[in-house]
């Protein structure tokens, strides 16, 4: 390691100062931004700001320091130029990554000059907004206070914008809103225009609003089913269980399950030829697909239209067959906990009818092998050991 | 805006004037009728620099107020013949009014003569001398020397050794850690926040699952609860038709067998009564009842009251006759006595 040390100075040499391209520039507060002070060409000192050079990011606007920075942002949201907006937007978004900055909007009440934004002309600016929002349903107070504000209102206006960007992150804030039960309950006024986006997404190839929307149906509807299911919701998730899309398929058969809850649906359900589907949806990929699909059969097989229908469909050796693959690996084994919990309920159910007694009784062993000790989880212990009650039931 | 301007008689009797500066009005340049000049409202201040009043400038060489901006030229030329003759009388005027010698006597003349103790010859004829100078138009310049300052003060050396100053490493560590600490800790507390609502989120999940389930199960139980309830009011419902259907059997039987005991009796009953009712009678019989006796019973009753009716007025007569001869004998019964 070098020590500093300071030359004399011979005759004749003049001390050099370097001139950097900083030392043209002003330093960043805003205030002073209108006077660009230059520095006067034969400094001898330098500050330490200016030798490191300053990095300016042309598409975020400067941050003022310590608790003024939020109030100065929110300030210039005010201007009528659009692009000055966007960059405060943007670095607003940068700032509302930390909690603190976080709480300081939501407690001194700025959310509510959002709103403004969200009927700005430029679709930019909306989707950043609506970017910003969906940063900030990250924490409770501000998740609270977005849902007794009027920006929900605003929000679902959003949902018909004409930029798909700002679209899509208009439903990821309604998403994310939705997994809140309190905001769950505050969307089923929505849930009819849902519906209604759910048929037109139709026509169009947006997979990620589909799979967005299907999820905070399926949130609305875990509260309460009545609303999807007046608006034909089983027809409409019913086509989306054959999508292409893998996430699509995963999040409509989540919201059949959540609906089948209902009496109503669940017969809905056998009437629309639905079952044949969901049973094909068993023989899946992806386990989270599968295991939504076994949830939505379990719902669907406790009226006895669903039972026999199930059977005709040979639903029963698929089911056994999920039941008795076991992985290796930890980490797979719970992510199939889900599969094989439904699909002992669904066995259960299944054992209620004669026909299914029957056959259960042949496959016994197997149950009793998932109820036995060597089985980790309590839950599907205790699932295993109520199928085997009802399949060994007796008049 | 006041206008304060004392003018005071001093303690000592002398004058003394202060006044607040003020501004100066702007006076426009033509003479303002009358009537406007009253209506005035508003006065503008005007900056005192651009009143007429005001001498701007250097005023070295003032002799006159230029005020006039545009002339023409013969104007300008007359003008200053004007002057020139004003400054020529003056002076004439001056040299006038100066005393001067008196003039000379007759036949002599004044001379001037300088009277000073060295005598100076005054010509007009100023005493030149012509010096000529030139550079050698081939000698090169030769380059300036380099200015050093004559040496003045003292003369004063230092050095830093090693180690005088500072220990880089030691000097170093609190910054870096404080920039490493910070950094760590911000990405530590990012990292533990999404970790946080990872963990919600799978606990959100397990939580929806065991859900999912439970309520399938209670589904279940509540489908095969009503299934039960069902059959059951079903089966009751049965046997309660079956229990009526017998109960009505065996209310009709008995019905019947009571009916069949009481129309037994009922047939020798009818007879009786019709019998003790006299619908079954003898004609002859009824026909001697009916009209014979009838008649047989009204002669003998006729017979009779007119027997009847012949003793009653038997029973009448006596009955006159007794009275009558009854005071008769109640006269007879008390005469005697006397």
């Amino acid at each position: 390691m070098f020590t500093p040390v300071a030359r004399q100075r011979l005759p004749g040499e003049q001390l050099k100062t370097i001139r950097t391209k900083a030392d043209r520039v002003t330093s960043l507060t805003p205030r002073r931004r209108s006077r660009r002070t230059v520095a006067p060409p034969d400094r001898r000192t330098l500050d330490i700001s200016e030798m490191t050079g300053v990095h300016i990011d042309p598409s975020r606007a400067p941050v003022a320091f310590g608790r003024l920075a939020i109030p100065e942002l929110f300030a210039q949201l005010v201007e009528p130029d659009a692009a000055r907006r966007l960059r405060a937007l943007a670095s607003l978004c940068d700032l509302t990554h930390d909690p603190e900055r976080l709480y300081q909007v939501v407690s001194e009440g700025f959310l509510d000059q959002l709103e403004v934004l969200l009927k700005d002309g430029d679709a930019a600016v909306r989707t950043r907004t609506c970017e910003l929002l969906h940063l900030v349903t990250s924490h409770n107070i501000a998740r609270q206070a977005l849902l007794s504000s009027p920006l929900l209102a605003r929000l679902s206006q959003l949902l018909d914008d004409p930029s798909p960007l700002c679209r899509t992150r208009a439903h990821r804030v309604m998403n994310s809103l939705a997994l809140l039960p309190a905001g769950a309950k505050a969307l089923q006024a929505l849930v009819p225009k849902l519906m209604l986006k759910l048929q037109e997404e139709q026509e169009e190839k947006e997979e990620e609003v589909q799979a967005l929307l299907l999820s905070t149906l399926s949130c609305c509807s875990r509260l309460d089913a009545a609303p999807a299911l007046s608006h034909r919701g089983v027809t409409l998730i019913g086509r989306k269980l054959s999508h292409a899309c893998s996430n699509i398929r995963r999040e409509a058969a989540g919201a059949m399950m959540a609906l089948s809850v209902i009496v109503i649906a669940m017969s809905q359900v056998c009437e629309a030829a639905v079952l044949p589907v969901l049973a094909d949806l068993l023989r899946d990929q992806d386990v989270d697909v599968q295991a939504n699909a076994a949830g939505a059969i379990m719902n669907t097989v406790v009226i006895t239209t669903g039972k026999h229908q199930c059977l005709e469909l040979d639903v029963l050796p698929v089911l056994l067959e999920l039941l008795s693959q076991r992985k290796p690996d930890v980490e797979e084994e719970q992510r199939r906990k889900a599969l094989v919990l439904y699909s002992l309920r669904a066995l259960t159910s299944l054992a209620e009818a004669p026909e299914g007694r029957r056959r259960l009784l042949l496959q016994l062993p197997l149950l009793v092998g998932r109820s036995e000790p060597p089985e980790e989880d309590a839950d599907i212990r205790r699932a295993a050991r109520t199928a085997v009650n009802v399949v060994t039931w007796t008049p | 805006m006041s206008f304060v301007s004392r003018n005071q008689k001093g303690t000592n009797g002398t004058y003394t004037f202060s006044s607040r500066p003020r501004p100066v009005e702007n006076r426009s340049k033509y003479r303002e009728k009358q009537t406007e000049k009253a209506e005035k409202a508003h006065s503008t201040y005007g900056n005192i620099m651009y009143d007429r009043r005001v001498i701007r400038g250097n005023t070295y060489a003032q002799r006159f107020l230029s005020t006039m901006v545009q002339e023409d030229l013969a104007e300008m030329q007359r003008q200053q013949e004007l002057r020139r003759r004003a400054i020529a009388q003056k002076n004439k005027t001056k040299e006038q009014l100066r005393s001067s010698t008196p003039e000379a006597v007759q036949g002599r003349k004044h001379n001037v003569v300088q009277t000073e103790l060295y005598l100076e010859e005054l010509s007009y004829n100023i005493e030149l001398s012509h010096i000529e100078c030139q550079t050698d138009p081939l000698l090169d310049r030769p380059a300036t020397p380099l200015f050093i300052p004559a040496k003045s003060g003292k003369d004063v050396a230092t050095q830093i050794e090693d180690g005088e100053l500072f220990d880089f490493d030691r000097e170093v560590q609190p910054l870096l850690e404080v920039l490493i600490g910070k950094t760590i800790e911000q990405s530590l507390l990012e990292v533990m926040e999404e970790e946080e609502l990872a963990c919600l989120r799978a606990q959100q999940r397990a939580f929806q699952e065991l859900r999912n389930a439970e309520l399938a199960e209670v589904q279940r139980l509540q489908e095969q609860e009503r299934r039960h309830r069902e059959e059951k009011e079903r089966r009751i419902a049965q046997q309660r038709e079956a229990l009526r259907m017998e109960k009505e059997t065996v209310e009709k039987i008995a019905a019947r067998a009571y009916t069949q005991q009481y129309l037994a009796d009922l047939v020798p009953t009818v007879f009786q009564s019709l019998r003790i009712h006299g619908f079954f009678y003898d004609p002859v019989e009824k026909d001697i009842e009916t009209n014979f006796f009838p008649w047989l019973m009204a002669e003998v009753n006729s017979k009779l009251e007119k027997r009847n009716a012949a003793r009653q007025l038997l029973d009448t007569l006596i009955h006159d006759v007794a009275q009558k001869k009854l005071p008769l004998y109640t006269n007879l019964e008390t005469r005697p006595e006397k």
